[in-house]
Order: structure tokens, then sequence, then C-alpha cells
């Protein structure tokens, strides 16, 4: 997901309320990507609608992060990279940063499969063959284009993911039995899966790249103080609209697939049934269209993500307003996280199963970043009197302790089960 | 101050504004009989290294030896009386383009970025 709104003058009145709502707008078009569409299918097709919760508490979590993510950056001038090797110095930044440069590398892949994936369907010319022309397309428009154009294009292209939205709501599902499944519940069959498609639900949602991005995003955009309503807007409006289209895939799922006789999507050649089915045709069109734009959208945040954390770490210079010659450290970055990230899809590893697996780790890798970003969140010298409330420390923390604890839990129960 | 708290691990730029590293290490000396003064501040792999261990320091220094030669397996020193100002950044009276911190970035930009041809510069 890409970060929203471009709050570059002082806010007010009317201008205010746009930027606003074209940061809920990009951030909306920006929100669903490889991990959290096929966890939501795969959860859909096993569970039905019981699996809503997941999707709940992951977005609910990731509200509450992005806001604190974007105070951080208006009240404190740091990044949050910049701000965790600044308060707890340098060897224990390297534990977060190693981590979040593994999973990083992980889901880049899979964005990088969800593209080829999308041009596979659209072509008929196999997925690996297109990892590296993906690749190099979005170097290119990381190494040409302004953070602008990155984030508002993207996410608006990505708005057609809407498209789940609209065939969840033509399949005319009983809103009371979606409404049910809010409420955490048991599994009735096969609770090592259940547990952990919650897993990987978790990870998906809850995405360290993206709060990470949004308060690089707030830097580059010199927020201050006075945007910390607006942050607070847009956090909360564009994550929880956001995370409605996944709800919707969800929904989509959960009446598409058992009707068909699938209950277990383990092959991404399924996914457009999820559209198909309802919109024909023009249901294939919007599911390529919505796989390529989204995913598309991420693999950019991301590859610029890994730039940004490393720029940080280190101190380097940094921004993707800046032009190539001025940062060469900063392009080589993302032009090797894009060429690792797409040897493995190049390789012929099946993206839908690196895309789970990454989840899964994401939600494990959890802890060495929200906890050290929890411990800045809280200390005055940094945040003065912005810091946070008891609230949203205790709900971030019991989210985390939840993804943390099932992930050990299900991630060697999922490897047993699976061999 | 708390030289740990204030000074370690900050953004340091030049008198441009240009970002040129983070505070790697600090070097204080040791003087008989007083207390020791710190005299300088370190940005570099090599201080990192050193920061994170012995047999890292060890290892990145023959790295460092062997890629750039005998100045490589030390980091860059900035004598703290070149410390202008100390906010979220601590900015010192320096251009960077003086130092041989941004030299492997010079480099790129020398070696890669324009031989590229004109439309991707």
């Amino acid at each position: 997901m890409l970060r929203h709104g471009c709050l570059q003058t002082e806010p007010d009145g009317m201008k205010k309320i746009f930027e606003i709502c074209l940061g809920v707008v990009t951030s909306v078009g920006g929100f669903l990507e490889m991990g959290s569409l096929s966890t939501a299918a795969q959860g859909g097709a096993a569970f039905r609608l019981q699996l809503v919760w997941p999707i709940v508490v992951g977005t609910l979590c990731i509200i509450f992060l992005t806001e604190m993510a974007g105070r951080f950056a208006a009240v404190s001038q740091h990044t949050i990279a910049a701000g965790i090797r600044d308060r707890f110095g340098i060897k224990f930044f390297l534990l977060p940063f190693v981590a979040v440069l593994i999973v990083n590398t992980l889901v880049l892949s899979a964005e990088i499969g969800g593209v080829s994936v999308a041009l596979e369907m659209a072509t008929g010319l196999k997925h690996p063959w297109w990892a590296l022309p993906v690749a190099l397309l979005a170097w290119f428009t990381l190494w040409r284009g302004t953070f602008g154009l990155i984030e508002k294009g993207v996410s608006l292209l990505g708005l057609v993911t809407l498209s789940f939205v609209a065939a969840a709501v033509t399949l005319k599902p009983d809103w009371h039995q979606v409404a049910a499944g809010v409420l955490p519940s048991v599994p009735h069959h096969d609770p090592a899966n259940y547990w952990f498609i919650v897993v990987s639900i978790l990870g998906a949602s809850i995405t360290p790249s993206l709060f990470l991005f949004y308060s690089s995003g707030a830097v580059e955009d010199h927020w201050d103080a006075g945007y910390l309503g607006a942050n607070r807007a847009i956090a909360t409006l564009g994550m929880a609209f956001g995370g409605c289209i996944s709800v919707a895939v969800l929904v989509a799922a959960a009446y598409v697939f058992p009707a068909h006789g699938i209950t277990h999507v383990d092959d991404y050649h399924q996914l457009p049934l999820l559209l198909v089915a309802v919109f024909g045709f023009w249901g294939f069109v919007l599911f390529v269209a919505s796989l390529a734009f989204a995913c598309f959208g991420a693999i950019l945040q991301i590859a610029l993500e890994q730039a940004y954390l490393v720029a940080q770490g280190f101190g380097w210079n940094w921004g993707e307003n800046r032009k190539p010659r001025d940062d060469p450290g900063f392009c080589l970055v993302y032009t090797c996280a894009l060429a690792i990230s797409a040897i493995p899809i190049a390789a012929g590893v099946d993206p839908l199963k690196l895309t789970v697996f990454s989840m899964a780790l994401t939600a494990v890798s959890l802890p060495l970043t929200v906890v050290p970003f929890l411990v800045l969140m809280n200390d005055e010298r940094y945040v003065g009197r912005h810091g946070n409330g008891v609230i949203s420390n205790t709900v971030v923390v019991a989210i985390i302790v939840l993804a943390f604890v099932l992930a050990i839990v299900a991630l060697p129960l999922q490897v047993l089960g699976g061999a | 101050m708390d030289i740990v708290r204030d000074v370690l691990d900050k953004q340091v730029v030049d008198r441009h504004s240009v970002r040129m590293g983070r505070v790697d290490g600090i070097v204080a000396e040791l003087r008989p009989g007083r207390p020791p003064e710190v005299i300088a501040i370190e940005i570099g792999s090599m201080a990192i290294a050193r920061r994170v261990g012995e047999r890292t320091a060890r290892w990145v220094a023959r790295l460092a030896a062997r890629i750039g030669g005998a100045r490589r397996a030390e980091p860059y020193r900035i004598a703290w009386s070149r410390i202008r100002l100390m906010d979220v950044d601590i900015e010192v009276d320096i251009d960077m383009n003086d130092t041989p911190i941004d030299d492997w970035q010079r480099w790129l930009r020398e070696h890669v970025i324009e031989r590229l041809p004109r439309w991707l510069q």
C-alpha cells in the first residue's frame, strides 16, 4: 500500500478536507495486494465467513500503527527506522533491520509474482518469464518517477480492486453471518489449517513495510504537529475502507469457491473465479487488472521502503524526489532489492505458496519492529506530549502478541501437516 | 549532556545540510589525573563493526583494507570543535565533498550513472 496524502502546505479548511479525501482514496486504492488477496481467498474458501475476524483484528492494528507512524514523524521529525537507530543504538537496530530486510525481500518477490501471474493470465506466457520485465518496469518507474506520481498514480489505478466489493455485494451475502464472523471462533474442522490462515491473514494486514513507509512519506512531505488531525483521519478511514476490500474478497471467496467444489485454494489459477463467477468475461478482465495494479503498487512501495530503511539507518541521503545522480546509494539499494526479489519468481517458485509463507513469516517478525516502535511512542524526548495513550498501547501489544504466539504455534504445524 | 544518549547514533549533516552519515563512534582522550575529554566523532562501517563485536571488526577491517587500501581500515573522524549545532540532527562545519565518506557514491555516479544513456540520467 502506498502512503497517503501529500500535505505540503499549511492545511486549512477546504484544502485540508480535500487532502484528507485524497489521502483516504489513495490508501484505499493501495490497500489490497498479493498477500491480503490470497490469504482472504484461502480463508473464505476453507472456512467461509468464519474468518472475518482476523481481517478486522489485523486492520484495527494497522490503523493504530499507521496513525502512530504519522504522529511520530510529524512530532519528532524522525522516520521510525531513524528513531530506532537513534534511540537504541546500532547493535540493537541491526535486529529489526535485518528482519525487515529479509521479510521485505520475500514479500517483494510475492508481489512481483502477483504481477507476473496477472500477465500470464492476460497473455498465456508462463509467469517466470515475466518476473524480470516486471522488476525492470518497476525499477524504471522508481528511477524516473517522483513520490507524488508513484503514490497517487498507482493508488488511483488500484481503485479497480473495488470490483471485489461490487462482487461481494452482488452475491447478496447473509450479512448476519458476515457480522457473526467478526467474533473470533474456534474451527469445526482442520484446526491446523485454520490457525495457519489466521496467522497469514494477520501478517498480510499488519505489514511492517507499510507503517515504516508511512513515516518516511510524512517526513518527505514535511509534516508537523498541524497535521495530527489529518493524519488520524487518513489512517483511520483509509485503512478501515481498505480492510473492507479484504473482507469483500473473503465474502466473495466464501460464496464462489465452495459452490464450485473448491475448499482449498492452492493454485493461483483458481483465483480469477472470484470475479468470473459474478461478472463473467469482464470479471476476468477486472481480476487481471486488480491483481496487476495492486501488486505493482506494492512492488514500488516495498522496493522504496528497502532503500529508505538502509539510507535512514546509516544516515545517507534519501528521498524519492531527488534525481538518481544525487543519491546513487539510495538508488543502488532499490535496484538490488528488485533484482534479488525477481530471482525466485524467475526460477519458477510458486507465487501463491511464497506469498502465504511470507505473510506467516511477517507475523513472526512483527515484535522486532513493533516493540521498539512502541517504546519510541512512549518516549517524551521524541513525541513530547503527543505520546501514546493506554488504549493504543494495549490494543497494539495484544494483537502483536496474538499474531506472534499463533505464528509460533501454527507455522510448525503447517510445515508438518504439509509434509 | 549524556554523550551516548544525545550524540551517539544521531544523524550528521554537513554545512549545506547534506546527510553525511550517523555518529557511529565517539573518540575520547584519557588524560592522567583528569576526566577523559571527548575529542571527535566517527563515521563509517569500521566504527559500526567495532561496536557490534571484535570478530566483526576484524572481518570488516580485512574487507575494507582489501577494497580501499589501508586508509579505509579506519573510520572517518570529525573533530569535536567542528560541531556547530545539535538538534534533531548534528550539524558539522565541513563540506561532505571534501571528505572520503562519499567516495563510493561518487564512484557510482561517475562509473555507472553517468555512463547510462542520457534519458536514464
